[in-house]
Protein backbone atom coordinates (compact mmCIF):
# COMPACT_ATOMS: atom_id res chain seq x y z
CA UNK A 1 0.00 0.00 0.00
CA UNK A 2 1.16 3.44 -0.90
CA UNK A 3 -0.23 4.98 2.01
CA UNK A 4 -0.47 4.70 5.64
CA UNK A 5 -1.65 0.89 6.75
CA UNK A 6 -5.43 0.45 6.74
CA UNK A 7 -6.55 4.21 5.72
CA UNK A 8 -10.02 4.72 5.20
CA UNK A 9 -11.32 6.38 1.61
CA UNK A 10 -14.82 8.47 1.90
CA UNK A 11 -16.46 7.64 -1.54
CA UNK A 12 -19.52 9.65 -2.03
CA UNK A 13 -21.47 8.77 -5.53
CA UNK A 14 -23.48 10.93 -6.50
CA UNK A 15 -25.43 9.04 -9.56
CA UNK A 16 -28.87 10.28 -10.27
CA UNK A 17 -30.15 6.98 -11.68
CA UNK A 18 -27.99 3.80 -13.15
CA UNK A 19 -25.75 5.93 -15.36
CA UNK A 20 -23.30 2.99 -16.47
CA UNK A 21 -20.17 4.76 -17.16
CA UNK A 22 -19.89 6.44 -13.74
CA UNK A 23 -21.16 2.86 -12.45
CA UNK A 24 -17.76 1.79 -13.86
CA UNK A 25 -15.94 4.52 -12.65
CA UNK A 26 -17.22 3.32 -9.47
CA UNK A 27 -16.51 -0.33 -9.61
CA UNK A 28 -12.84 0.58 -11.01
CA UNK A 29 -12.19 3.16 -8.20
CA UNK A 30 -13.47 0.84 -5.49
CA UNK A 31 -11.58 -2.08 -6.85
CA UNK A 32 -8.39 0.13 -6.81
CA UNK A 33 -8.69 1.26 -3.62
CA UNK A 34 -9.13 -2.09 -1.80
CA UNK A 35 -6.52 -3.81 -3.91
CA UNK A 36 -4.10 -0.67 -2.11
CA UNK A 37 -5.37 -2.02 1.02
CA UNK A 38 -7.68 1.10 1.64
CA UNK A 39 -11.11 0.45 3.88
CA UNK A 40 -13.74 1.93 1.23
CA UNK A 41 -16.45 3.67 3.15
CA UNK A 42 -18.98 3.43 0.67
CA UNK A 43 -22.31 5.95 0.42
CA UNK A 44 -24.75 5.40 -2.71
CA UNK A 45 -26.02 8.83 -2.06
CA UNK A 46 -29.30 8.34 -3.86
CA UNK A 47 -30.62 5.61 -1.02
CA UNK A 48 -29.36 8.04 1.83
CA UNK A 49 -32.02 10.65 2.84
CA UNK A 50 -30.10 13.69 3.79
CA UNK A 51 -32.05 17.05 4.68
CA UNK A 52 -30.60 20.30 2.73
CA UNK A 53 -28.20 21.93 4.86
CA UNK A 54 -30.70 25.08 5.80
CA UNK A 55 -27.99 27.19 6.14
CA UNK A 56 -28.92 28.00 10.12
CA UNK A 57 -25.07 27.97 11.45
CA UNK A 58 -26.36 25.69 14.08
CA UNK A 59 -23.02 23.76 13.36
CA UNK A 60 -20.89 26.72 14.32
CA UNK A 61 -23.06 28.41 17.17
CA UNK A 62 -25.21 26.40 18.68
CA UNK A 63 -23.91 22.60 18.51
CA UNK A 64 -20.39 23.42 17.31
CA UNK A 65 -19.29 20.70 14.96
CA UNK A 66 -22.52 18.36 14.45
CA UNK A 67 -25.20 19.23 12.16
CA UNK A 68 -28.26 19.98 13.95
CA UNK A 69 -30.31 17.73 11.89
CA UNK A 70 -29.78 14.16 13.02
CA UNK A 71 -29.71 12.20 9.48
CA UNK A 72 -27.09 10.88 7.36
CA UNK A 73 -26.25 14.48 6.72
CA UNK A 74 -24.56 14.16 10.27
CA UNK A 75 -22.59 10.88 9.71
CA UNK A 76 -21.37 12.18 6.46
CA UNK A 77 -19.73 15.51 8.46
CA UNK A 78 -17.72 12.81 10.74
CA UNK A 79 -16.48 10.47 7.80
CA UNK A 80 -15.10 13.59 5.85
CA UNK A 81 -13.65 14.59 9.55
CA UNK A 82 -12.12 10.94 10.12
CA UNK A 83 -11.33 10.06 6.34
CA UNK A 84 -7.73 9.55 4.94
CA UNK A 85 -9.02 10.28 1.20
CA UNK A 86 -12.28 11.96 -0.01
CA UNK A 87 -13.59 10.37 -2.97
CA UNK A 88 -16.39 12.08 -5.42
CA UNK A 89 -18.49 10.83 -8.46
CA UNK A 90 -20.96 12.61 -9.92
CA UNK A 91 -22.09 13.05 -13.86
CA UNK A 92 -21.06 17.01 -14.69
CA UNK A 93 -24.34 18.41 -14.32
CA UNK A 94 -24.07 21.86 -16.48
CA UNK A 95 -19.93 22.13 -14.79
CA UNK A 96 -21.00 21.13 -11.19
CA UNK A 97 -22.01 18.23 -9.16
CA UNK A 98 -25.25 15.97 -9.02
CA UNK A 99 -27.85 17.38 -6.51
CA UNK A 100 -27.30 13.46 -4.98
CA UNK A 101 -23.70 14.54 -4.62
CA UNK A 102 -24.12 18.05 -3.59
CA UNK A 103 -26.79 17.27 -1.00
CA UNK A 104 -24.07 15.09 1.27
CA UNK A 105 -20.74 17.97 0.47
CA UNK A 106 -23.36 21.09 1.49
CA UNK A 107 -22.31 18.66 5.03
CA UNK A 108 -19.18 19.88 4.75
CA UNK A 109 -19.77 23.36 6.91
CA UNK A 110 -19.19 22.04 9.83
CA UNK A 111 -15.49 20.49 9.49
CA UNK A 112 -14.89 23.78 8.82
CA UNK A 113 -14.86 26.84 11.56
CA UNK A 114 -16.97 29.52 10.81
CA UNK A 115 -13.18 32.19 11.36
CA UNK A 116 -13.40 34.07 8.03
CA UNK A 117 -9.44 34.14 6.92
CA UNK A 118 -7.50 35.82 4.39
CA UNK A 119 -5.89 32.95 2.72
CA UNK A 120 -4.23 33.13 -0.34
CA UNK A 121 -5.20 35.95 -2.63
CA UNK A 122 -9.17 35.72 -1.01
CA UNK A 123 -10.92 34.80 2.42
CA UNK A 124 -11.61 31.22 3.30
CA UNK A 125 -12.51 29.28 6.81
CA UNK A 126 -9.87 27.04 8.53
CA UNK A 127 -10.52 23.74 8.90
CA UNK A 128 -12.12 22.31 11.87
CA UNK A 129 -9.46 19.32 11.65
CA UNK A 130 -6.17 19.35 10.49
CA UNK A 131 -5.39 16.43 8.88
CA UNK A 132 -3.62 15.16 6.01
CA UNK A 133 -5.79 13.79 3.53
CA UNK A 134 -6.15 13.84 -0.06
CA UNK A 135 -8.93 14.51 -2.85
CA UNK A 136 -10.03 12.94 -5.90
CA UNK A 137 -13.24 13.92 -7.97
CA UNK A 138 -14.02 11.89 -11.28
CA UNK A 139 -17.24 13.13 -13.49
CA UNK A 140 -18.52 11.99 -16.44
CA UNK A 141 -19.52 14.09 -19.64
CA UNK A 142 -21.46 13.08 -22.78
CA UNK A 143 -19.10 11.75 -25.36
CA UNK A 144 -17.43 14.24 -27.14
CA UNK A 145 -16.96 17.16 -24.03
CA UNK A 146 -14.20 15.68 -22.42
CA UNK A 147 -12.89 19.19 -23.40
CA UNK A 148 -15.87 21.19 -23.68
CA UNK A 149 -17.19 24.32 -21.26
CA UNK A 150 -18.45 22.39 -19.34
CA UNK A 151 -15.51 20.30 -18.26
CA UNK A 152 -13.92 23.11 -17.75
CA UNK A 153 -15.97 24.50 -15.08
CA UNK A 154 -16.30 21.26 -13.63
CA UNK A 155 -12.02 21.54 -12.89
CA UNK A 156 -12.54 24.71 -12.00
CA UNK A 157 -15.10 24.15 -9.13
CA UNK A 158 -12.62 20.92 -7.57
CA UNK A 159 -9.81 23.98 -7.63
CA UNK A 160 -12.07 26.06 -5.66
CA UNK A 161 -13.43 23.00 -3.62
CA UNK A 162 -9.56 22.01 -2.91
CA UNK A 163 -8.90 25.25 -1.52
CA UNK A 164 -11.23 24.68 1.00
CA UNK A 165 -10.21 20.58 1.58
CA UNK A 166 -7.03 21.35 1.28
CA UNK A 167 -5.39 18.28 0.66
CA UNK A 168 -2.23 17.59 0.55
CA UNK A 169 -2.89 15.86 -2.98
CA UNK A 170 -5.77 16.45 -5.02
CA UNK A 171 -6.90 15.52 -9.13
CA UNK A 172 -9.75 15.78 -11.13
CA UNK A 173 -11.29 13.79 -14.25
CA UNK A 174 -13.89 13.67 -16.64
CA UNK A 175 -14.82 10.26 -18.29
CA UNK A 176 -16.62 10.73 -21.06
CA UNK A 177 -20.36 8.29 -21.48
CA UNK A 178 -19.99 5.20 -23.32
CA UNK A 179 -16.45 4.85 -22.43
CA UNK A 180 -15.32 1.02 -22.49
CA UNK A 181 -14.31 -0.86 -19.26
CA UNK A 182 -10.78 -1.27 -19.73
CA UNK A 183 -10.24 2.95 -20.99
CA UNK A 184 -12.21 3.87 -17.31
CA UNK A 185 -10.13 1.39 -15.04
CA UNK A 186 -7.02 2.84 -16.99
CA UNK A 187 -8.55 6.36 -16.41
CA UNK A 188 -9.49 5.81 -12.75
CA UNK A 189 -5.77 4.15 -12.61
CA UNK A 190 -4.32 7.35 -13.44
CA UNK A 191 -6.10 9.47 -11.66
CA UNK A 192 -5.37 7.63 -8.25
CA UNK A 193 -1.57 7.28 -9.37
CA UNK A 194 -1.94 11.06 -9.31
CA UNK A 195 -2.37 11.38 -5.63
CA UNK A 196 -0.26 8.11 -4.79
CA UNK A 197 -2.80 5.33 -4.86
CA UNK A 198 -1.82 1.90 -6.69
CA UNK A 199 0.81 2.29 -9.68
CA UNK A 200 1.95 4.88 -11.90
CA UNK A 201 -0.01 5.01 -15.06
CA UNK A 202 1.75 7.27 -17.68
CA UNK A 203 0.02 7.25 -20.68
CA UNK A 204 -4.19 8.18 -19.96
CA UNK A 205 -6.88 8.46 -22.33
CA UNK A 206 -8.63 11.00 -19.36
CA UNK A 207 -8.95 14.68 -19.36
CA UNK A 208 -7.36 15.91 -15.73
CA UNK A 209 -6.85 18.50 -13.45
CA UNK A 210 -3.66 18.21 -10.70
CA UNK A 211 -2.40 20.94 -8.63
CA UNK A 212 0.33 22.71 -9.53
CA UNK B 1 -34.09 37.66 -25.18
CA UNK B 2 -37.79 38.26 -25.76
CA UNK B 3 -39.12 41.39 -23.94
CA UNK B 4 -40.81 39.60 -20.47
CA UNK B 5 -44.46 40.83 -19.66
CA UNK B 6 -43.88 38.59 -16.45
CA UNK B 7 -40.75 37.75 -14.55
CA UNK B 8 -40.25 34.93 -11.72
CA UNK B 9 -38.19 35.15 -8.89
CA UNK B 10 -36.94 31.79 -7.76
CA UNK B 11 -35.38 32.07 -4.46
CA UNK B 12 -32.70 29.10 -3.83
CA UNK B 13 -31.70 29.82 -0.08
CA UNK B 14 -33.16 26.69 1.62
CA UNK B 15 -33.67 28.64 4.98
CA UNK B 16 -37.53 28.38 5.82
CA UNK B 17 -37.63 32.11 6.74
CA UNK B 18 -36.06 35.02 5.62
CA UNK B 19 -33.25 35.04 3.21
CA UNK B 20 -30.64 37.61 2.09
CA UNK B 21 -31.64 35.67 -1.76
CA UNK B 22 -35.40 36.66 -1.00
CA UNK B 23 -34.17 39.54 -0.13
CA UNK B 24 -32.27 40.78 -3.52
CA UNK B 25 -34.78 38.86 -5.69
CA UNK B 26 -37.62 40.94 -4.36
CA UNK B 27 -36.14 44.38 -4.59
CA UNK B 28 -35.16 43.62 -8.54
CA UNK B 29 -38.70 42.38 -8.92
CA UNK B 30 -40.21 45.92 -7.36
CA UNK B 31 -38.27 47.39 -9.83
CA UNK B 32 -39.40 45.39 -12.83
CA UNK B 33 -43.27 45.70 -11.13
CA UNK B 34 -42.58 49.43 -11.50
CA UNK B 35 -41.40 49.12 -15.55
CA UNK B 36 -44.93 47.27 -16.19
CA UNK B 37 -43.21 43.82 -16.07
CA UNK B 38 -45.74 41.23 -14.12
CA UNK B 39 -43.84 39.41 -10.94
CA UNK B 40 -44.39 36.04 -8.91
CA UNK B 41 -41.92 34.62 -7.24
CA UNK B 42 -41.41 30.85 -5.89
CA UNK B 43 -38.93 29.25 -3.13
CA UNK B 44 -37.27 26.51 -4.99
CA UNK B 45 -37.08 24.31 -1.06
CA UNK B 46 -40.55 24.46 -0.98
CA UNK B 47 -41.49 23.66 -4.58
CA UNK B 48 -39.92 20.30 -4.32
CA UNK B 49 -41.15 19.38 -1.15
CA UNK B 50 -44.18 17.52 -3.40
CA UNK B 51 -45.39 16.65 -6.73
CA UNK B 52 -47.51 18.86 -7.07
CA UNK B 53 -45.41 22.05 -6.01
CA UNK B 54 -43.03 20.58 -8.44
CA UNK B 55 -45.44 20.28 -10.97
CA UNK B 56 -46.63 23.92 -10.57
CA UNK B 57 -42.66 24.99 -10.97
CA UNK B 58 -41.94 23.87 -14.16
CA UNK B 59 -45.45 25.45 -15.22
CA UNK B 60 -44.21 28.61 -13.63
CA UNK B 61 -41.11 28.39 -15.71
CA UNK B 62 -41.99 27.45 -18.67
CA UNK B 63 -44.56 30.55 -18.43
CA UNK B 64 -41.98 32.94 -17.61
CA UNK B 65 -40.65 35.52 -19.97
CA UNK B 66 -37.87 36.53 -17.73
CA UNK B 67 -36.52 34.11 -14.86
CA UNK B 68 -34.60 35.21 -11.77
CA UNK B 69 -32.14 32.79 -9.71
CA UNK B 70 -30.77 34.34 -6.73
CA UNK B 71 -29.42 31.74 -4.70
CA UNK B 72 -26.55 31.54 -1.37
CA UNK B 73 -23.16 30.11 -2.71
CA UNK B 74 -22.43 26.71 -0.58
CA UNK B 75 -19.44 25.22 -0.66
CA UNK B 76 -18.51 27.10 -3.96
CA UNK B 77 -21.59 26.34 -6.09
CA UNK B 78 -25.44 26.14 -5.89
CA UNK B 79 -27.55 25.03 -2.93
CA UNK B 80 -28.10 21.26 -3.31
CA UNK B 81 -32.25 21.96 -4.17
CA UNK B 82 -30.88 24.63 -6.59
CA UNK B 83 -29.26 22.00 -8.16
CA UNK B 84 -32.48 19.45 -8.34
CA UNK B 85 -34.47 22.18 -9.41
CA UNK B 86 -32.44 22.94 -12.50
CA UNK B 87 -32.07 19.11 -13.50
CA UNK B 88 -36.02 19.02 -12.98
CA UNK B 89 -36.33 22.19 -15.16
CA UNK B 90 -34.07 20.72 -18.11
CA UNK B 91 -35.19 17.46 -17.92
CA UNK B 92 -38.79 18.69 -18.55
CA UNK B 93 -38.08 21.38 -20.40
CA UNK B 94 -35.65 22.08 -23.20
CA UNK B 95 -36.54 23.66 -25.92
CA UNK B 96 -34.47 23.36 -28.98
CA UNK B 97 -31.96 23.43 -26.80
CA UNK B 98 -28.42 21.29 -26.59
CA UNK B 99 -29.25 18.46 -24.48
CA UNK B 100 -28.16 19.12 -20.49
CA UNK B 101 -25.81 16.30 -19.74
CA UNK B 102 -27.90 14.71 -17.27
CA UNK B 103 -30.99 15.53 -18.90
CA UNK B 104 -33.45 12.67 -19.97
CA UNK B 105 -36.56 12.16 -21.06
CA UNK B 106 -39.70 14.19 -19.04
CA UNK B 107 -43.18 15.48 -19.27
CA UNK B 108 -42.52 18.75 -22.00
CA UNK B 109 -44.17 21.60 -20.53
CA UNK B 110 -45.53 24.03 -22.99
CA UNK B 111 -44.25 27.32 -23.14
CA UNK B 112 -43.97 30.21 -26.01
CA UNK B 113 -41.66 30.20 -28.87
CA UNK B 114 -39.33 32.93 -28.14
CA UNK B 115 -36.31 32.06 -25.95
CA UNK B 116 -37.11 33.26 -22.46
CA UNK B 117 -34.26 34.95 -20.39
CA UNK B 118 -32.28 33.58 -17.05
CA UNK B 119 -30.93 36.21 -15.00
CA UNK B 120 -28.41 34.60 -11.61
CA UNK B 121 -27.83 36.26 -8.86
CA UNK B 122 -25.22 34.91 -6.80
CA UNK B 123 -24.28 35.81 -3.05
CA UNK B 124 -21.75 34.91 -0.55
CA UNK B 125 -20.85 35.02 3.39
CA UNK B 126 -17.17 36.04 2.55
CA UNK B 127 -15.98 39.31 1.39
CA UNK B 128 -14.85 38.65 -2.31
CA UNK B 129 -17.73 38.53 -5.07
CA UNK B 130 -14.86 36.15 -7.15
CA UNK B 131 -15.86 33.05 -4.96
CA UNK B 132 -19.38 33.26 -6.66
CA UNK B 133 -17.73 33.22 -10.31
CA UNK B 134 -18.13 29.11 -10.56
CA UNK B 135 -21.29 29.06 -9.28
CA UNK B 136 -22.57 31.70 -12.12
CA UNK B 137 -20.46 29.97 -14.79
CA UNK B 138 -22.67 26.39 -13.66
CA UNK B 139 -26.00 28.73 -13.83
CA UNK B 140 -24.87 30.11 -17.81
CA UNK B 141 -24.32 26.77 -18.50
CA UNK B 142 -27.42 25.42 -17.35
CA UNK B 143 -29.03 28.43 -19.59
CA UNK B 144 -27.75 27.32 -22.56
CA UNK B 145 -28.75 23.24 -21.91
CA UNK B 146 -32.50 24.14 -21.04
CA UNK B 147 -32.85 27.23 -24.01
CA UNK B 148 -32.76 29.76 -21.99
CA UNK B 149 -31.15 33.34 -22.98
CA UNK B 150 -28.18 34.23 -20.81
CA UNK B 151 -29.16 37.41 -19.35
CA UNK B 152 -26.12 37.48 -16.80
CA UNK B 153 -25.03 37.03 -13.89
CA UNK B 154 -24.24 38.69 -10.53
CA UNK B 155 -22.13 38.23 -7.82
CA UNK B 156 -22.41 39.76 -4.58
CA UNK B 157 -19.42 39.23 -1.67
CA UNK B 158 -20.81 40.17 1.91
CA UNK B 159 -24.07 38.69 1.99
CA UNK B 160 -24.20 38.72 5.66
CA UNK B 161 -24.99 42.33 5.39
CA UNK B 162 -27.96 42.07 4.07
CA UNK B 163 -29.20 39.38 7.18
CA UNK B 164 -32.75 38.98 4.98
CA UNK B 165 -33.55 41.92 5.35
CA UNK B 166 -35.43 44.63 2.79
CA UNK B 167 -32.47 45.97 0.60
CA UNK B 168 -33.80 49.43 1.61
CA UNK B 169 -33.92 48.84 5.50
CA UNK B 170 -29.62 48.64 5.11
CA UNK B 171 -29.51 52.23 4.30
CA UNK B 172 -26.48 53.30 2.06
CA UNK B 173 -24.55 50.03 3.38
CA UNK B 174 -25.65 48.79 0.06
CA UNK B 175 -25.57 51.55 -2.39
CA UNK B 176 -23.90 50.00 -4.74
CA UNK B 177 -25.73 46.36 -4.54
CA UNK B 178 -29.12 48.51 -5.34
CA UNK B 179 -27.97 50.71 -7.63
CA UNK B 180 -26.74 47.32 -9.69
CA UNK B 181 -30.04 45.93 -9.27
CA UNK B 182 -31.58 49.26 -11.09
CA UNK B 183 -29.28 48.98 -13.81
CA UNK B 184 -30.51 45.26 -14.23
CA UNK B 185 -34.40 46.12 -14.13
CA UNK B 186 -33.90 48.80 -16.54
CA UNK B 187 -32.06 46.77 -19.00
CA UNK B 188 -33.83 43.56 -18.60
CA UNK B 189 -37.43 45.02 -18.85
CA UNK B 190 -36.15 45.97 -22.36
CA UNK B 191 -35.21 42.37 -23.25
CA UNK B 192 -31.79 43.29 -22.79
CA UNK B 193 -29.03 41.75 -20.67
CA UNK B 194 -27.45 43.36 -17.49
CA UNK B 195 -24.82 45.62 -18.21
CA UNK B 196 -21.35 45.84 -17.26
CA UNK B 197 -22.10 48.42 -14.89
CA UNK B 198 -24.18 46.49 -12.52
CA UNK B 199 -21.76 43.54 -12.78
CA UNK B 200 -19.27 45.84 -11.23
CA UNK B 201 -21.59 47.70 -9.36
CA UNK B 202 -22.87 44.27 -7.55
CA UNK B 203 -19.38 42.90 -6.79
CA UNK B 204 -17.69 46.08 -5.15
CA UNK B 205 -17.64 45.60 -1.38
CA UNK B 206 -19.36 47.52 0.93
CA UNK B 207 -16.30 47.80 2.97
CA UNK B 208 -12.47 46.54 3.25
CA UNK B 209 -12.29 42.67 3.55
CA UNK B 210 -10.20 42.41 6.47
CA UNK B 211 -12.69 44.82 8.25
CA UNK B 212 -15.52 42.35 7.50
CA UNK B 213 -13.75 39.46 8.30
CA UNK B 214 -13.01 40.93 11.88
CA UNK B 215 -16.88 42.06 12.36
CA UNK B 216 -17.82 38.77 11.30
CA UNK B 217 -15.65 36.95 13.45
CA UNK B 218 -16.55 38.88 16.34
CA UNK B 219 -20.25 37.92 15.34
CA UNK B 220 -19.72 34.35 15.82
CA UNK B 221 -18.51 34.35 19.26
CA UNK B 222 -21.09 36.45 20.03
CA UNK B 223 -23.57 34.25 18.41
CA UNK B 224 -21.86 31.23 20.41
CA UNK B 225 -22.47 33.16 23.68
CA UNK B 226 -26.26 34.85 22.86
CA UNK B 227 -27.18 30.86 22.32
CA UNK B 228 -25.39 29.40 25.52
CA UNK B 229 -23.67 26.36 23.65
CA UNK B 230 -21.96 24.55 26.06
CA UNK B 231 -18.99 23.98 23.66
CA UNK B 232 -16.95 26.02 22.48
CA UNK B 233 -16.54 27.28 18.81
CA UNK B 234 -13.13 25.47 17.24
CA UNK B 235 -14.87 21.98 19.26
CA UNK B 236 -13.65 18.48 17.61
CA UNK B 237 -16.73 15.87 18.66
CA UNK B 238 -14.96 13.65 15.68
CA UNK B 239 -11.31 14.05 16.57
Amino acid sequence: MSSTARSTALLLDGRRDDEPTLALVHGAVVEALAADGWDVDDWHLRDETIAWCVGCFGCWVKTPGVCVQPDAGRRVAERMACSDLLVYLTPVTFGGYSAELKKALDHLIPVLLPDLKKTGDDTRHPLRYERARDLLVVGTVPAGEKDGAEAHTFRRLVARNALNVRPRRWAAGVVEDGAAEPEVRVAVGGLLSRIGVGPAHPSLSVSMEVPA
Amino acid sequence: MRTPDSALLLVGSPKPGASSSASLGAYLQERLAARRVATDTIVLAKALRTEEATAALLAAVGAADLVVLSFPLYVDSLPAPVTRALELIADSWAPGAAPAPAAGAGAQVPHAPERPGLLAICQCGFPEAEHDLVALEICAHFARAAGFEWAGGLAMGGGGLIDGRPLGARGGLLRSVTRALDLSAAELAEGRPVPAEAVGLMSKPAFPAFAYRFVANRGWRAELKKRGAATPLDARPFA
